[in-house]
């Protein structure tokens, strides 16, 4: 939501020679040797490949309204459907929903709406931040103030006026598809800024090194050199970034979805499923409110130790 | 501000010195302005009625009793009503009442800044006979006038012209958005808005006390989760409202015990009767099933009112199949129960008119106005594609929902109501009439239901002296919007108060917390 | 020197205007205010007449040109939902957030600041390892949940501290301070520890990875070298040199630990800004709405300035170009 340390991203992005050599060698080798990175890769992988094959693990399909009953509603954990007679082992929420099943496919819509929303920030991001380090004057005046407001400005309440307006002009029939998208809208363009500045922080400084120069030199044009030449030299940092926000992006949405401005309760996201459960805290029915909770936990906790541990491995300096 | 920082003071040394009857309540929202004639809502109305009183006022049984008159009577054939005012009542200033007040009253809440004019709309003239004597003329006999200004508060003539209140305020402060001046069993000791509302009893109060508070507390508190733990921790004395999943587990738990009765509010679902088309899903502008009867019944019956009841209610809600609620005047006690739930029957009269494969639509529904809303409309989906419906939910907060609802931007969707005056005649006159913003009339009839029969009994209602008739006319209107399937009446909301052990307390139906009910032990 | 501040100045207060004029276009979209203030008995010509007199029927730019102009004044409206100036409302509730933002940026840089170095020392010890984890749990879950859970273990389950509001307030020349008194201050733990927390581990990853790089630097070896005691090479040598990096980013998270009290506020009936905020979109009051959002960006463009003159201070080679 905001940004994590950048300086060691921008200072590692001053050797940008090295990252290439890292992947082949070094970085497998470190990567081997963390049992936390291994095992924060697997729980990510376990969640993703989850998410991806919903439908085919689930026992139930919780979005198809037709195959709910609402008298299995708060069956807890490990109890037999009494009208099928499979078990419930996660439970079922209010509306008689198998808690496993609509984790998965929360975790579904988490997933998606965090990978869009930090692709988006950071394609709006990495572009904004070439411009504006490559080109300098008037463009790089107007990107980076622009940031410095966006940057202070709350990332939460950025995402909840982009709401308010998505929804005020989107026409009501596509309303409830439109959630998604402008929830991955409102998250990406909220966090584009951290991208921008790093990268514009790399491009100054490769800017002015002599194959750039050269580059120059041999009649390439602006973009081509931003695109082929500066950028593979400050994907690190854009990565470890990228990792980090993708963790902030899921509980960013969990937390807009908490001020009522997130996925549709029929189809409802990991934030929206923590939502809902935190109303049943006092009434007995915990397994609501904890199983999401805890996949988020393990989701976010994951990716940031992912996140944590890239930005030491790609980090020649703490070798 | 140094005002605020005495008052404080004050509350503090008396919060110490007698803590054990210091009364704390939270409820969801704060009332918005001290001014009775400023804001016509649950939450204004029901605090200050503990600071301002009525010329008549609602028992525990929600009957209407003697306030601020002694006795009133109909004048000649149904002219008017003349009011008998008590006498030796005392303002919390020390002014004393009179007929002057009341005049000044109705002019204040009349006028075109108050939001409660609405209430005087059948009155031509009210006329001062002596300083305890005062007629309220009506354009036409109305037998319900007494009962429908229970909520009309009297404030001190002087005070407000002293202090530059003699009108409400809506877009401007005003000394009574802050201060307060009435007659009532208690005094506003101390407001800071949205943080803490401060009462201490009134020791001129012509009444007899029955409660033995020496200073009650009024703290708003949004989240539900915060306010069940504020309750359970002992913060506050009293939450209203509980979170019905939350109602059974409160009861259990030591020092807390749950309050329960049921609303006056009447939740249903309801149809667009006047659209040609659907607006919603693939199915926008196709014709609109709704139209047919038979279609309106096949919800009626598709809908399993007891599993919501048993489940998202947790069996603290009964049904409902009128659009009042039993405890109001002109429920109608020999008509049958709603429709039973039986999924083949909506299938079959489904398939008479022409669904046999159903359609689809979308369902309006707010998602913080009625309790449990959004999970209510997400089981109707449900009940509704077990028989082939497939509603797409739209669930809004309320602040966008009626803007939506009035531009017609609806297949379906979920209403409550709450009738003001606790009589039948109020939904008809609301909901159920045909829109008619010059009488104004149905002007909440968002579904353009209109009945000709309906819209001709109605005036007839309104002026009806004898119970005996009127009550026959409101049956004849029952059965009409019942077999017409005007709305589906679902179930009557419950009410629930979570207090601790110690408190002893009545609740009225219409969810007003009277503080000189409660009792401290 | 001047000049920039002077470009700053200017720049940040076009951006300010631009952000305004979004923000009112998009008050329409949160919801029509009229329906909140208007009861059920309301006729089409009370809401006409009252659409009139807030000038609602204007075109938005209008609006926002006489909000301009009347704020310009010092004048931010009446407030749709209490009918007071929306200024009185904002110093009545300022006081609320500005002491909770103070306690929980206090926490989150002490604290992270102290188990920075720690873990920056012990880089490999178990000690370091466990801290590190923990910290990112406290990052994995959403602010309202650690909120709403803190309330039940401490205040519900142990009844240890209050469930909500800040307790007894003491006026001090008009202003609320909640720092006074028994009740006031338990009433800020909780509070503070969820809206601190996320602040809590930026800073203390941020001043481990700072260490980390300052610890392997010529000069501390040469320290260590000299046989200084490792706690004067720490704290005096290499602590000192993770310092700027480390305000820069404080000040910066200012605006963060602002915003998020919205929802720490909202979880704990903190009566502040934040919590004013969210029932001022809860019943549309807008010039609530167009002042919060206006006093907030205002706020914000000073921190990023005043971020950046340190900068200036601190660093003569960072003249060029602001930041990096």
């Amino acid at each position: 939501m905001t940004d994590f340390p950048q300086p060691d991203a921008v200072k590692q992005a001053q050797d940008p020679g090295r990252m290439s050599r890292l992947w082949a060698s070094d970085f497998a080798y470190a990567f081997r040797r963390s049992p936390v990175a291994i095992g924060a890769t697997a729980v990510v992988l376990v969640l993703v490949l989850a998410a991806i094959f919903a439908p085919l693990i689930a026992p139930h399909d919780p979005f198809n309204p037709a195959t709910l009953n609402l008298m299995n509603g708060f069956t807890p954990p490990g109890t037999p459907n009494a009208f099928t007679g499979d078990t419930f082992w996660l439970g079922t929420d209010d509306q008689g929903r198998d808690v496993f099943s609509t984790i998965l496919y929360g975790l579904r819509i988490s997933l998606f709406v965090g990978f869009s929303a930090v692709l988006l920030a950071l394609i709006i991001g990495v572009t904004l931040g070439l411009i504006a380090g490559y080109a300098g004057g008037w463009a790089e005046t107007i990107i980076m103030r622009v940031a410095d407001v966006q940057l202070t400005f709350p990332a939460i309440l950025v995402a909840m006026l982009i709401f308010g307006v998505a929804k005020g002009i989107t026409p009501p029939e596509y309303r409830n598809q439109m959630a998604i998208w402008v929830l991955i809208i409102a998250i990406g363009l909220s966090d584009w800024v951290q991208f921008a500045r790093v990268v514009r922080g790399a491009t100054l400084v490769e800017k002015n090194k002599e194959y750039v120069q050269a580059a120059r030199l041999i009649g390439r044009t602006g973009p081509a050199i931003m695109l082929r030449h500066i950028l593979p030299n400050v994907l690190s940092p854009v990565l470890v970034i990228a990792t980090i926000s993708l963790a902030l992006a899921i509980i960013a949405e969990a937390t807009l979805s908490f001020l009522g401005v997130g996925a549709p309760p029929t189809q409802p996201s990991l934030g929206t499923l923590i939502r809902i459960g935190q109303g049943f805290l006092f009434s007995g029915e915990w397994w609501i409110l904890l199983f999401p909770s805890i996949t988020l936990l393990a989701l976010a906790l994951a990716v940031n130790l992912m996140g944590d541990w890239l930005r030491d491995a790609l980090n020649p300096r703490l070798k | 501000m140094f005002r605020l920082s005495i008052a404080s003071a004050i509350a503090l040394s008396i919060g110490a010195a007698a803590h054990g009857e210091t009364f704390r309540w939270a409820s969801t929202t704060d009332p918005q302005s001290m001014d009775p004639h400023a804001v016509s809502s649950t939450p204004v109305l029901s605090f200050l009625n503990n600071v301002y009183e009525g010329l008549v006022r609602r028992g525990k049984d929600m009957s209407v009793e003697p306030a601020l008159a002694t006795e009133w009577a109909p004048i000649g054939n149904g002219e008017g009503w003349r009011f008998t005012l008590r006498q030796g009542v005392v303002f919390h200033d020390g002014a004393t009442f009179n007929a002057d007040d009341v005049i000044f009253s109705y002019e204040r809440a009349s006028s075109d800044a108050s939001d409660v004019a609405s209430w005087f709309a059948p009155v031509s003239e009210v006329i001062k006979v002596d300083e305890y004597t005062v007629d309220f003329m009506t354009t036409d006999p109305n037998p319900i006038f007494p009962d429908s200004i229970a909520n009309w508060m009297i404030m001190d003539s002087d005070w407000a012209a002293a202090n530059g209140a003699k009108l409400p305020a809506k877009e401007a402060e005003n000394f009574a958005t802050l201060n307060a001046n009435g007659t009532g069993a208690f005094v506003l000791a101390q407001r800071q808005p949205g943080l803490k509302t401060t009462l201490t009893p009134h020791d001129d109060w012509w009444g007899e006390a029955e409660h033995n508070i020496t200073s009650a507390e009024f703290t708003p508190i949004q989240n539900p989760a915060t306010a069940v733990a504020a309750l359970l921790s002992g913060d506050v004395d009293l939450i209203n409202p509980v979170p019905i999943q939350d109602a059974a587990r409160l009861a259990q738990s030591d020092g807390v015990q749950v309050i329960q009765g049921i609303e006056a509010r009447v939740i249903m679902l309801g149809f667009p009767h006047a659209a040609e088309t659907l607006k919603y899903t693939a199915q926008a502008g196709q014709p609109n099933p709704f139209l047919d009867v038979r279609v309106r019944q096949a919800v009626a019956h598709a809908v399993n009112v007891p599993a919501i009841l048993q489940t998202i209610m947790r069996g603290n809600a009964e049904p409902a199949w009128q659009l009042v609620s039993a405890p109001m005047r002109g429920y109608i006690d020999n008509l049958e129960e709603r429709p039973a739930y039986d999924v083949q029957m909506a299938k079959d009269l489904l398939a008479e008119a022409g669904y046999e494969n159903g359609f689809s639509f979308g369902l309006k529904c707010t998602n913080d106005r009625y309790l449990n809303d959004e999970s209510v409309c997400q089981a109707v989906v449900s009940m509704l594609a077990q028989i082939g419906l497939t509603a797409e939910l739209d669930a809004m907060p309320v602040r966008n929902y009626w803007p939506e609802l009035r531009s017609n931007n609806m297949d379906m969707f979920l209403l409550g109501w709450s009738p003001g005056t606790f009589d039948a005649e109020h939904p008809i006159r609301f909901i159920v009439a045909t829109d008619n913003p010059e009488k104004k009339l149905g002007s909440w009839n968002f579904g353009g239901y209109s009945s000709a029969r309906i819209d001709e009994l109605l005036p007839q209602i309104q002026s009806e002296i004898d119970d005996t008739k009127r009550m026959e006319m409101l049956e004849e209107v029952t059965r009409i919007y019942q077999d017409e399937v005007a709305y589906v009446p679902l179930y009557v909301q419950p009410l629930i108060w979570g207090a601790r052990d110690t408190v002893s307390l009545t609740q009225r139906p219409d969810d007003f917390l009277i503080l000189r009910w409660i009792r401290i032990e | 020197m001047i000049a920039f501040i002077l470009r700053r100045v200017f720049q940040s207060v076009i951006v300010l205007l631009i952000v305004g004029l979004v923000a009112f276009s998009m008050f329409r979209f949160v919801g029509d205010p009229i329906e909140n203030m208007l009861g059920q008995e309301r006729t089409q010509a009370d809401v006409d007449r009252l659409r009139t007199q807030l000038g609602l029927d204007q075109p938005f730019i209008v609006q926002y040109l006489k909000f301009l102009g009347n704020a310009a004044q010092g004048n931010f409206g009446v407030s749709y939902r209490q009918g007071r100036p929306v200024a009185t409302i904002l110093a009545e509730r300022a006081p609320a957030t500005l002491e909770l933002a103070a306690v929980s940026g206090t926490l989150a840089v002490l604290v992270g600041i102290g188990m920075g170095v720690f873990t920056a020392i012990r880089r490999n010890g178990v000690a370091s390892n466990v801290i590190m984890s923990l910290s990112l749990v406290g990052v994995s879950l959403p602010t309202f949940l650690i909120g709403i859970l803190l309330i039940y273990l401490f205040s519900v389950e142990l009844d240890l501290l209050p469930s909500f509001g800040r307790g007894d307030t003491v006026m001090v020349g008009g202003w609320s301070t909640g720092f006074l008194t028994k009740s006031g201050l338990l009433a800020l733990i909780l509070p503070s520890i969820t809206l601190g927390l996320y602040q809590m581990t930026l800073i203390m990853r941020l001043v481990r990875s700072e260490m980390l790089e300052v610890l392997r630097q010529d000069y501390i070896r040469f320290a260590r070298a000299r046989g200084l005691p490792e706690r004067v090479v720490n704290f005096r040598h290499a602590l000192k040199n993770t310092l700027v990096p480390v305000i820069t980013v404080t000040g910066l998270q200012v605006g963060s630990i602002i915003a998020f009290a919205i929802i720490t506020e909202t979880v704990f009936q903190w009566p502040g800004v934040g919590l004013l905020f969210i029932n001022a979109i809860q019943f549309v009051d807008i010039p609530v709405m167009a002042a919060y959002l206006m006093l907030i960006s205002v706020m914000f463009v000073a921190i990023n300035l005043i971020v950046d003159l340190l900068y200036f201070a601190i660093d003569p080679r960072l003249r060029i170009d602001g930041r990096h």
